[in-house]
């Protein structure tokens, strides 16, 4: 294992590893946002109607 | 004479020297155009107004006579040079959100922050502030961080382990100058870490990716990069440090004053004997050793002596540290140093971080309440402690405490009594041979005593 490790350097090795870590950060702030919208969606709804 | 800084060998775009005396930055002919990019997009400018970069004046001398030579910088001065393993957690941490906010920034200019090191940062009136300018590069989209893994083995891998154990681990920093390896980081870190989606992609997942990557197959073009899996990564990176919290609030000695205060004018006593001393001689700089929270280099605060609060305990040193944050002290320097083991020298020929010895040079040493736990706490003769103080400056304010004092009864039921020369006048008979004493007083109703001492001439 240490072998491998060694031949990773912080310019080359960690690109896969950020590209998947990119790849999931993704998938979850996607997630997030749609989490959010519907959050921001009910608290206008609500807020309107309280507004009324 | 102009001699290069024995650390700045690793990036080829320029290095640290002294010419007569002053710091320089010389910047290399390799990195011109990232330079003009870095001054012209006004970045350089945008970072110094921000307090975030160290100030600088470009000079255009060729003060090395180095053929590479395109530029040189002379930088303001920082006082004192510290390492991350003398800092606490809460410095760390605000390091690593200093670095996380650069290379934010950075992206807004078109440009990259291509270190990520605590190495990169010292601490300059209270606040943490970068020191290299050399380490922005022009913005490639399509590529990613350069200095992710450096970044989290540098900082996240530490304070990650810091907060999961809730325990300080400075040393261990000491033992990894270039950082924590991920693969050990994975190995200490609880299972519950795995919990957290940020510690889990940036330390395990990292982890297995790079055990398992057979990196000749693929080259990086095959992996698209963009500015906002960037933001993404950096947003992560930031989340997760806020996160990370050390809170353990009882360490040995925390809460030392409360208790203190209590002992009957004791501190109060102490502090008008100090002060009247202190307006007698004309002092710019101080070391407070065994510091505690700091209550008597806020007292040398007052008087505009720039302080080194150094201590052992971490939660005191950073208790110290969120003070001076919260109420914007710019002249005391918290410090995790333990005297029976000050940091030393280490890197390549060791030469690469000086020791902590040869980095303190003040005018006045104030040892309070210390000398009882350096003796018969950790058994260093007289002459050693004298030696040790000596290096730091001409003056010194020393409290001897007396065998019969109730702290050392205490410390003494755990611990066989082989202190016949803990005696006042042995202390007195040792030093003597570094200092005469130029002043000397009883503390109160304690049988505590302080005294003034100047360094022998023929001492140094």
């Amino acid at each position: 294992m240490m072998h491998t490790l060694l031949y990773i350097d912080p310019g080359s090795g960690s690109f896969l590893v950020q590209a998947i870590v990119a790849a999931v950060l993704g998938i979850g702030y996607f997630f997030k946002n749609i989490r959010n919208a519907i959050k921001l969606f009910f608290w206008r709804l609500f807020h309107k109607k309280q507004k009324d | 004479m102009t001699s290069r800084h024995p650390s700045s060998y690793r990036d080829p775009s320029g290095f640290i020297f002294t010419h007569e005396g002053v710091l320089y930055r010389q910047i290399n002919k390799c990195f011109a155009k990232n330079f003009e990019i870095f001054i012209n997009s006004g970045l350089h400018d945008h970072l110094i107004k921000e307090e975030m970069l160290i100030a600088d004046s470009i000079i255009n001398e060729n003060l090395t006579g180095s053929g590479d030579w395109h530029l040189t910088l002379k930088p303001q001065l920082i006082p004192f040079i510290s390492y991350s393993y003398e800092w606490s957690f809460d410095m760390l941490k605000d390091a690593a959100l200093l670095t996380l906010k650069l290379a934010k920034e950075a992206m807004k200019f078109g440009m990259l922050l291509k270190d990520a090191t605590p190495l990169n940062i010292q601490f300059y009136k209270g606040k943490p502030i970068f020191i290299d300018s050399l380490s922005f590069e022009a913005y490639d989209e399509t590529k990613p961080w350069i200095a992710y893994r450096q970044f989290c083995e540098t900082f996240l891998a530490p304070l990650a382990l810091m907060h999961y154990l809730q325990t300080p681990l400075q040393p261990m920093l000491l033992a990894y100058p270039d950082g924590i390896p991920l693969s050990v980081a994975a190995k200490l870190l609880p299972w519950k870490s795995k919990l957290n989606l940020n510690v889990n992609l940036h330390v395990h997942l990292q982890t297995k990716i790079a055990a398992k990557a057979d990196n000749t197959n693929k080259s990086s073009k095959e992996f698209k990069f963009s500015a906002s899996k960037l933001k993404n990564i950096l947003s992560s990176l930031e989340s997760s440090i806020q996160y990370f919290q050390l809170n353990a609030s009882s360490g040995s000695w925390s809460g030392y004053y409360n208790e203190a205060e209590q002992r009957e004018d004791y501190l109060d006593e102490k502090k008008a004997i100090i002060s009247q001393w202190l307006s007698s001689l004309q002092l710019k700089t101080a070391i407070d050793v065994g510091a505690n929270e700091g209550f008597f280099s806020k007292l040398l605060n007052d008087q505009n002596i720039e302080v080194l609060s150094a201590d052992s305990d971490h939660f005191s040193i950073n208790n110290l540290y969120k003070q001076i944050k919260k109420e914007d002290i710019e002249n005391i320097m918290p410090l995790i140093i333990d005297f029976a083991n000050p940091s030393p020298a280490i890197g390549v020929n060791n030469t690469e971080r000086n020791p902590f010895l040869e980095r303190v040079n003040v005018d006045l040493v104030i040892a309070l309440a210390v000398i009882h736990h350096l003796a018969i706490g950790r058994n260093i003769p007289f002459a050693y402690i004298a030696t040790l103080f000596k290096k730091f400056g001409p003056y010194l304010i020393i409290e001897f405490v007396p065998k019969e004092d109730e702290k050392i009864q205490l410390m003494l039921q755990h611990k066989k009594d082989i202190y016949n020369w803990y005696t006042e006048e042995n202390f007195l008979k040792e030093f003597a041979a570094f200092y005469h004493v130029a002043a000397s007083e009883v503390i109160g109703q304690s049988k505590r005593k302080l005294f003034l001492m100047q360094a022998n001439e023929q001492a140094f």
